[in-house]
């Protein structure tokens, strides 16, 4: 299947102010004189999706770029970035096509981009703007860029509509508020919320599942006994909803919780059996999970990331006995973890499972 | 013997693999060939980077050479570096390689398959692959119910409680409708059916299962696909290749049994069959021999199939020789290189729809196609109004290369006149999906390893598709349709043209 991308073009990318109406006839005016530049070779405009950036713009633009040099690849869109910035007046837009070849039939196939800015005055205006630019019949797909802040405006609006919202609860400085506010989303527009965080522990959740299929791995579970989750600074989202994903999933209760800046201890019950979770962060900035060992009565499994090989290792301890095995590590660019969970969204009801628990670890 | 749905894992709800393989050995006969080198280990290996493959897994590469295991590792080592659809990284194929173990032995030696189950009982200590075995004949046919018959000799076929033992076997499976049934017989008092996975390697590309997804899972398709609705089904598959150094392979196999027996058959019955009400167990297998037993008969050979061979001639502006001056191949071979067929479906759904196949080596383009052309509208009304008469609807499912689907429908040319001019809609997988999909092979190793069988061929199929395809081959041996020339570059020869010229439709140009 023709995947080869041979180039990345830009086609138009200058700021002008317009309405959406305007904008559509910009679009069309490119498209035209792209045609007729290009004679010999055919050109594909591809829309599978309107997928659109909300954010303050410090941190906003640059973010989303990189994820449109790679993401309409995959998931060809109608991309609009939505952002509000205190020291803008007005409302401004640049639009842009990204192109790019594929190998079968060397045709270029194109995704719109277009970037709306506003001051907060303009929040409305900017909402019904993005509103209007949206392509009938697809689907819908709002990334909250940066703080999870999700009753702006601008995000409500888009909110009501979308099929799936994105949010990265690492980039919160405060996870509980980021967490319960993904959490009301989730109830309140009826929406499919994913975590990038969440998303991002992917390859580790499939790993770990392994250690526990068929019949023994159902004996493993019954012998569980720790859970231990280290990551590199203090307790983050993702070491949060790892824990929570455990708890929810096997249906263990909390009895409490002990937690200071690097580290969380808690006590779980499964009837009478105790299983103990520890979240171990370090000094180091980055929160990325490193290692997840769980502890059975038998035997010990151990998950770790190694960051400069960009592999995992995985190894299983029996007494007297060991296996080990060294598997690639799934990129976690925003582009990969978006891509991949556009590709399968069948987990985000877990997510939600995952996260009530990890807002329960930090509630004790 | 019946074995329990294991139990489910609270941990994999939500993912796309309710549970990963079981732990297990992966035998491979004939591991020094080519296609352990070109397509199995580089499967493999891809599956073991992207965490398909449990802890536990290993495979134990057994052939005539007299290889230890390092000089197995570093063979496959090769093989991987050479055709690995990603790039080998060193410290994953230390890890991978860590499991690969090699037996030398012939296929006759018994003493050698106890060497085998020596060395199996040992990894099952050292990996824990936990007496699970899948045994993969990438031999020789003939070998096939040699190696089956010392496998069950040394107690290797036969599972022990709770673990599994699955023989996967390549094409061709027979020669013929007899020597099928006298192979499916050798393997079948060693191997239970559901133990046995017949690998077409066709059935793992992601287009062809698409025409499943395109048909079933789309409201649109279905109620139009059949003979109130569709004139003709045209399944071709061209290739500008030759032999490729294989003349003495294919001198005993020719078109007809190494494509049209398996992969266009199999084709055809995902085209025609039945929808299925779930993806369960035989569902599938089942409706796809359905369509197999409602092939009718052809009652002559010398009117609905041509056979043909290339002769000289230029591809892509390359001269390239004949195929009987190619190497392997006898001067006065009557071994076809293309073949093209004229079948009927006869049931309810496709009564009086003629579905035409054809393959052949050394056309103009490389090219995987089905092409259903729909019946014209039922009154003409353009054509009165002085109109041109609007080209039947057409549609096309590519399966490679730039795979995708196109309908060709009719518009009206802007203007005051009611001209109508055929258009595409086109859709391409490349340009919609930008990821690269796994080989075939991986696909169907993994099922193998997850016991699901779907993607593979069942010997009621196979049977079938013998008793269709047998006949011809014992009519062109009696001289019906003597074998033709076509030179290389072109499209076959006229004789297939006229084959469905004589029903007023011609092929589907590709």
């Amino acid at each position: 299947m023709a995947s080869d991308v041979t180039g990345l073009e830009r086609l138009e990318d200058r700021p002008i102010t317009m309405s959406p109406a305007a904008i559509e006839e910009e679009f069309t005016r490119i498209w035209k004189e792209t045609a007729a530049a290009g004679a010999d070779e055919a050109s594909v405009r591809l829309r599978t999706q309107n997928f659109v950036g909300v954010g303050p713009e410090t941190w906003t633009v640059e973010r989303f770029e990189r994820v449109m040099e790679s993401l309409p690849q995959r998931h060809p869109c109608r991309s609009v970035l939505a952002v509000i910035s205190p020291e803008r007046s007005g409302l401004e837009s640049s639009i842009s096509a990204h192109c790019w070849r594929t190998a079968a039939g060397g045709r270029h196939v194109c995704s719109e981009e277009v970037i709306l800015k506003a001051g907060p005055a303009d929040e409305h205006a900017l909402a019904s703007t993005v509103l209007a630019l949206l392509v009938p019949e697809l689907p819908l797909n709002v990334w909250v860029i940066g703080p999870v802040v999700l009753d702006s405006h601008v995000a409500s609006e888009l909110i009501e509509g979308a099929d799936i919202v994105f949010v990265d609860t690492a980039d919160a400085p405060d996870v509980a508020a980021a967490l319960r506010a993904a959490l009301i989303a989730h109830r309140k527009h009826n929406v499919a919320v994913c975590d990038l965080a969440w998303r991002r522990l992917a390859v580790w959740r499939s790993l770990i599942a392994q250690f526990f299929d068929g019949d023994d791995g159902a004996r493993r579970l019954s012998q569980l006994r720790a859970i231990e989750i280290t990551g590199g600074g203090a307790v983050s989202s993702e070491m949060l909803l790892m824990g929570g994903w455990f708890i929810s999933r096997l249906g263990l209760s909390l009895a409490e919780a002990e937690r200071d800046n690097t580290s969380l201890t808690a006590t779980l019950y499964d009837g009478s059996r105790g299983v103990t979770l520890t979240l171990k962060g370090g000094p180091e900035q980055a929160a990325a999970i490193t290692e997840v060992k769980v502890r059975t009565s038998e035997a010990e499994f151990i998950v770790q990331a190694h960051a400069e090989s960009g592999h995992m290792h995985v190894r299983e301890e029996w007494p007297g006995d060991s296996d080990h095995r060294t598997v690639a590590q799934v990129p976690t660019d925003d582009a990969s973890v978006v891509a991949e969970a556009l590709d399968d969204a069948s987990d985000l009801p877990i997510f939600i499972e995952a996260a009530e628990a990890a807002v329960d670890l930090l509630r004790n | 013997m019946t074995m329990a749905e294991p139990a489910v894992n609270p941990l994999r709800t939500g993912m796309r693999l309710n549970r990963a393989a079981d732990p297990c050995a992966v035998v491979v006969f004939g591991a020094t060939g080519d296609l352990t080198a070109r397509k199995l280990m580089p499967a493999l290996y891809n599956l073991a980077r992207e965490r398909l493959l449990p802890g536990g897994f290993s495979v134990v590469g057994f052939a005539r050479r007299d290889w230890t295991d390092e000089q197995f590792r570093a063979a496959m080592k090769e093989g991987v570096t050479k055709f690995s659809r990603e790039p080998l990284q060193e410290e994953l194929w230390e890890s991978f390689a860590r499991g690969l173990h090699y037996v030398s032995g012939t296929f006759d030696d018994a003493q050698a398959y106890a060497k085998l189950a020596e060395r199996l009982a040992k990894q099952d200590i050292a990996h824990g692959a936990a007496g699970n075995r899948l045994f993969y004949l990438a031999t020789p046919p003939d070998a096939y119910a040699m190696i089956a018959q010392r496998l069950g000799e040394a107690q290797l076929a036969t599972p022990q409680a709770g673990n599994w033992t699955r023989l996967v076997v390549e094409k061709p499976f027979g020669r013929d409708l007899t020597s099928a049934r006298a192979l499916d017989q050798s393997i079948g008092n060693v191997f239970r059916e559901r133990y046995i996975y017949r690998i077409d390697h066709y059935l793992g590309k992601e287009t062809v299962q698409n025409i499943m997804v395109f048909r079933f899972g789309n409201g649109i398709f279905e109620p139009v696909w059949n003979r109130r609705y569709v004139d003709n089904v045209q399944v071709s598959v061209a290739e500008t290749v030759g032999v490729e150094g294989r003349g003495g392979y294919y001198e005993e196999s020719g078109a007809l049994r190494d494509m049209v027996q398996n992969h266009l058959m199999q084709v055809l019955a995902l085209v025609a069959m039945e929808p299925v009400a779930s993806f369960r167990g035989d569902a599938v297998r089942d409706e796809k021999a359905k369509v197999f037993h409602a092939v009718k008969a052809i009652e002559d050979v010398g009117r609905d199939t041509v056979r043909a061979q290339y002769s000289a001639g230029a591809i892509m502006g390359a001269m390239v020789p004949g195929y009987r001056e190619e190497q392997g191949v006898a001067p006065d071979s009557h071994t076809e290189t293309y073949a093209a067929i004229k079948l009927e479906v006869e049931n309810w759904r496709w009564s009086g729809v003629p579905f035409y196949l054809r393959v052949g080596k050394r056309l103009p383009k490389r090219a995987t196609e089905v092409a259903i052309t729909f019946k014209t509208a039922p009154l003409q009304l353009f054509r009165q109004m002085g109109g041109d008469n609007p080209t039947p609807n057409l549609l096309v499912l590519r399966i490679q290369p730039d795979e995708g689907i196109s309908l060709r429908f009719g518009a009206k040319v802007p203007g005051t006149r009611s001209d109508v001019r055929p258009v595409n809609m086109d859709f391409r997988y490349g340009s919609s999906f930008g990821v690269e999909p796994p080989e075939a092979y991986e696909r169907l190793l993994l099922d193998a390893m997850l016991g699901d069988s779907t993607l593979f061929t069942r010997w009621d199929g196979v049977e079938a598709a013998w008793e269709l395809l047998t006949p011809v081959l014992d009519g062109w041996a009696d001289g019906a349709s003597p074998i033709k020339q076509y030179e290389a570059g072109s499209w076959g020869p006229d004789a297939a043209r006229e084959l469905i010229e004589r029903d007023g439709r011609e092929w589907h140009r590709m």
